[in-house]
């Protein structure tokens, strides 16, 4: 689909003026009559055996209403579903399910792990119950570190496993070791990728209010998944699915960890809501969300790459440690990322990636914004600049001769990807955004006369140039439903949940153009499961590309039917009726037309007789699944100074070329970007979670867990859409996703660029996460 | 977190060590400290209330004294919870005779902590911990300039 009235457009989000001015409902603006609050006691011992928990002097306090441990849930309780299915689809995979449990019960397994739920008639009266509760533990050692947990057994966050492997995964294309044999050059590395949080700004809440009269639970809950909820909710209590009721309001932020579910809030309050018919309502404080609430990154790489004398890649080596916490309900989806992108944009015919899934006594790891990629992508791009230095020639040449051009795809790779269907790069030019994004920054200039001139002054500048890919929009489906109402007005609804994505905006402009209608009158719904009820969740920079193609295939339906029923109306033949703007009409007689409302009116006969097979209304269902996920590319160009005295950088000028297919509205595109990109800023500079040797979590508060702000992004930031015509095919609207894109090629683009700055031999930079002071740490080991 | 210093005394050695096994005056040093009982010659409960930045909370424990050597050295073994998390900690104090009727203590321990004073105080620990030990010594000057005036 071409540019039309609105679709490509750079038009205003809908929902921002409701937003901007404070009239929308998010979650702790919402009251149910009646309501008690829960509370969760939540351990402070990483691992611990529980002894005893005794909760009879805090029952005595007045306003508590009651309150639970694991016993009280009798055969309520047990270990959550796995979210993810194992990944069979490879050959030799193991895999041990260890999965969520909603409350602990005989051992504690993280620091923050809950132990017990009061339910008072306020929030206060319910955390000032938890000094009453006594609380009898066996401490044990707790497991943190991943290398030294995979080899050592003594202490199991699982007893009933024989190690702390929580998974073992290997993949190989071709054969490395016998490309490493032809190798005239090996570098092997051993890097670090820091844990980082989602730290969205709305932290997690919940209400479940159970309606005895009709049998209906209805459940508030600002999630990434109020399908999966509607369906594990109802399992749990044996209800129907349409009992269930999950309505989301708007939500602050998702960036991956509201996709969990199977945690203590939607897995027990329902069941008391059911035991107490009273509404239970939660709201997660910071706290809780930095303990509990899922979060990502924490690899260890060892890496190995091999290269012919002139540059060229022959193998890549890859294994690696994958912290999954203390539980392992998601699934292999973050490390089976890392695996498809550490290899997705370069030439690399012999290819070894070993996953080490570890159990350790921290919180559950689940996809966080770059979901993995980041991980793989950092891999690769910093074993290419060690190479390059090693062959003696620059990071860009060896880039140049390792991209994979257009004609080169599409390319099957042969890994094994999070959907367990083999990752093909379907589409894009990879070389050519490379080159396009080198000449933007313009790479030669910098080199031959900026950073002379910096240098000369004393002044420290560097320059990082990175390729990067963003495998997205992968399967399974989702689906929505477009209604045309009597008032002219078009509803769209959808299972996709929305946490600030513009969707009330870009699947508005997609129907809006196919209706010809006005966009105002196109609502979209999104996450009320009573209104549409099908879908997998928002995930994986997936839903532009999925709901999208389905809102185009909808409104394609309507319009057909727009048009049999206004041909037998107005009696003329459909190639004789157009859409004019929120009506049907003549073609050459625009005074000869029905309004869409009217139309919508007759579709719906009271009276009569209507012709076999015909559906009433303006309305029509369709769902969109693609055989494999679309993969969007790029590169990032980053400048650098780096303050003399206290080694801080700053970004001075930042260049991001995207191919991220057809663009539906190029302000939220790069709305997206900018976000991601200040999200890679972050895990770059100052984001880390940081736990002890005891598995306490030490950033806890936005005091510890430095945000990027504002003043971070790049002093100058241009943002270049770059579609090859291939990108343009793969999906009915050649839509590519671009949510997670601007988060994953800050990372090593920057750490080039600081070590470019520095320009001292031996200084490497091996992690993610760089203080000053951390650059000062590496700045002394290059020293010696 | 690891402690470590030490603090001139101006007493005999046998007088500060004796002030070290007396719970009126250890409880009456410690800031925050609501109740100290003997419970027996080497074990004492306590109730102390600690402020660590944004974190207050009461914690109750038990003191062990072990490894007694009178007048020389004695290890101090903490452990603590309440409602803002858990500290268990150990000490080694040594009481070095100068000869000149003052007496060098030195201590070093170790502690592990963990819950809320961990996670979102953490930062301000070691800081609260020296301004603690430096009160505590100061009172105990104090309690021990009336003790040795007195005898």
């Amino acid at each position: 689909m071409t540019t039309g009235k609105y679709f490509g457009k750079s038009v205003l989000r809908l929902e921002d003026k409701n937003m901007l001015t404070g009239n929308v409902k998010y979650m702790d603006d919402i009251e149910i009559p009646g309501q008690l609050h829960a509370a969760f006691l939540r351990s402070d011992y990483a691992h611990a055996r529980i002894l005893k928990i005794d909760v009879s002097e805090a029952l005595k306090r007045p306003g508590v209403v009651a309150i639970y441990t694991a016993e009280d849930f009798g055969d309520f309780w047990k270990p959550g579903p796995l979210l993810v299915p194992p990944p069979t689809a490879i050959d030799g995979s193991q895999f041990n399910a260890r999965t969520l449990v909603p409350i602990a019960k005989d051992k504690i397994r993280y620091s923050g792990e809950v132990l017990a739920v009061v339910i008072a008639e306020s929030r206060y009266i319910a955390e000032d119950a938890f000094d009453d509760i006594i609380i009898d533990v066996d401490p044990l050692p707790a497991v943190v570190d991943l290398e030294k947990a995979w080899e050592d057994t003594s202490v199991l966050v699982h007893d009933d496993l024989p190690s702390n492997m929580a998974a073992l995964v290997k993949q190989e294309v071709g054969s490395y070791e016998e490309a490493k044999k032809k190798a005239d050059v090996v570098v092997s590395r051993r890097m670090l990728i820091e844990h980082v949080a989602g730290a969205a700004m709305e932290n997690r809440g919940f209400i479940a209010s159970w309606d005895d009269q009709n049998q209906v639970m209805t459940i508030w809950a600002n999630t990434q998944s109020p399908l999966t909820i509607r369906g594990s909710v109802a399992r749990a209590l044996n209800l129907a699915e349409s009992q269930v009721h999950v309505i989301t309001p708007f939500i602050g932020g998702g960036f991956g960890p509201k996709v969990m579910t199977s945690l203590s809030d939607d897995v027990l309050l329902p069941w008391i809501s059911l035991k107490l018919k009273r509404p239970i309502k939660w709201m997660e404080d910071r706290r809780e969300n930095f303990l509990a609430t899922t979060s990502e990154r924490d690899q260890v790489h060892h890496c190995e790459i091999v290269l012919k004398k002139d540059g060229t890649i022959l193998g890549f080596k890859d294994v690696f440690y994958h912290n999954t916490g203390a539980y392992d309900s998601y699934g292999m989806t973050v490390p089976l990322n890392t695996q498809t992108h550490t290899i997705s944009n370069y030439r690399v015919p012999n290819f070894y990636s070993e996953i080490r899934m570890v159990f350790t006594n921290q919180m559950v790891v689940t996809p966080v914004r770059g979901a993995g990629r980041s991980e793989g992508v950092f891999a690769m791009e910093r074993m290419l600049d060690f190479a390059a230095k090693e062959l003696g020639i620059s990071p860009v040449e060896i880039r140049l001769k390792n991209l994979l051009k257009a004609e080169e795809l599409p390319l099957n790779t042969g890994v094994i990807g999070q959907d367990f269907v083999v990752n093909i790069l379907d589409s894009g030019d990879y070389l050519g955004n490379y080159q396009k994004c080198l000449a933007e920054i313009d790479y030669d200039k910098f080199r031959k006369e900026i950073q002379p001139k910096a240098r000369a002054e004393g002044k420290r500048m560097g320059i990082g140039m990175v390729a990067f890919t963003e495998g997205t929009a992968v399967g399974p489906y989702e689906g929505c439903k477009i209604t045309v109402s009597t008032s002219g007005k078009v509803t769209m609804a959808t299972g996709y949940s929305t946490q600030g994505q513009a969707h009330y905006t870009v699947f508005a402009q997609i129907i809006a153009d196919q209706l010809n209608v006005k966009i105002e009158d196109v609502r979209v719904v999104t996450g009320d499961t009573n209104l549409f009820a099908w879908g997998a969740g928002t995930f994986a920079s997936r839903g532009a590309a999925l709901v999208g193609a389905a809102a185009y295939l909808a409104a394609q339906k309507v319009r057909a039917k727009i048009f049999s029923t206004a041909s037998k109306k107005l009696e003329v033949p459909e190639e004789e009726i157009e859409l004019c703007e929120g009506s049907v009409c003549v073609k050459g007689q625009p005074e000869t037309s029905i309004p869409l409302g009217m139309l919508a009116s007759l579709a719906n006969p009271m009276r009569g007789v209507v012709e076999p097979g015909v559906e009433p209304g303006l309305e029509a269902t369709a769902y969109y699944g693609p055989p494999h996920g679309s993969t969007g590319s790029g590169a990032m160009g980053v400048i650098v100074s780096i303050d003399e005295e206290t080694n801080k950088p700053t970004i001075e000028r930042m260049v991001m070329v995207d191919d991220c297919g057809t663009v539906i509205n190029p302000l939220v595109v790069e709305g997206q970007l900018q976000g991601g990109i200040s999200m890679g800023i972050g895990n770059t500079l100052y984001e880390r979670l940081v736990y002890d040797e005891n598995g306490q979590l030490l950033t806890a508060s936005f005091m510890d867990y430095l945000m990027p702000l504002a003043t971070d992004m790049p002093e100058k930031l241009e943002i270049i859409h770059n579609h090859a015509e291939s990108s343009l095919k793969v999906n009915p609207l050649g839509i590519k996703g671009v949510g997670e894109a601007g988060a994953i090629p800050p990372g090593p683009a920057i750490v080039q660029a600081i070590e470019d700055a520095f320009g001292v031999a031996g200084f490497e930079i091996l992690e993610t996460n760089l203080s000053p002071s951390q650059i000062y740490e590496y700045l002394k080991k290059a020293a010696k | 977190m690891k402690v470590e210093g030490d603090h001139l005394f101006k007493a005999p050695r046998e007088v500060v060590f004796e002030m070290f096994n007396d719970p009126d005056a250890l409880g009456a040093a410690v800031p925050g400290m609501q109740k100290m009982v003997k419970i027996d010659e080497s074990h004492y409960e306590a109730v102390l209330g600690i402020r660590v930045g944004p974190v207050s909370a009461n914690f109750s424990g038990t003191l062990a004294l072990t490894d007694v050597v009178p007048p020389e050295s004695v290890t101090l073994i903490v452990e603590g919870k309440g409602g803002a998390g858990f500290v268990k900690g150990v000490g080694y104090v040594k009481f070095e005779d100068l000869g000149d009727q003052t007496t060098l203590l030195k201590y070093t321990g170790e502690a592990n902590i963990g819950g809320t004073l961990a996670s979102v105080g953490q930062r301000m620990i070691d800081s609260v911990a020296k301004s603690m030990f430096k009160t505590v010594f100061e009172k105990l000057d104090k309690i021990l300039e009336e003790r040795w005036q007195k005898s």
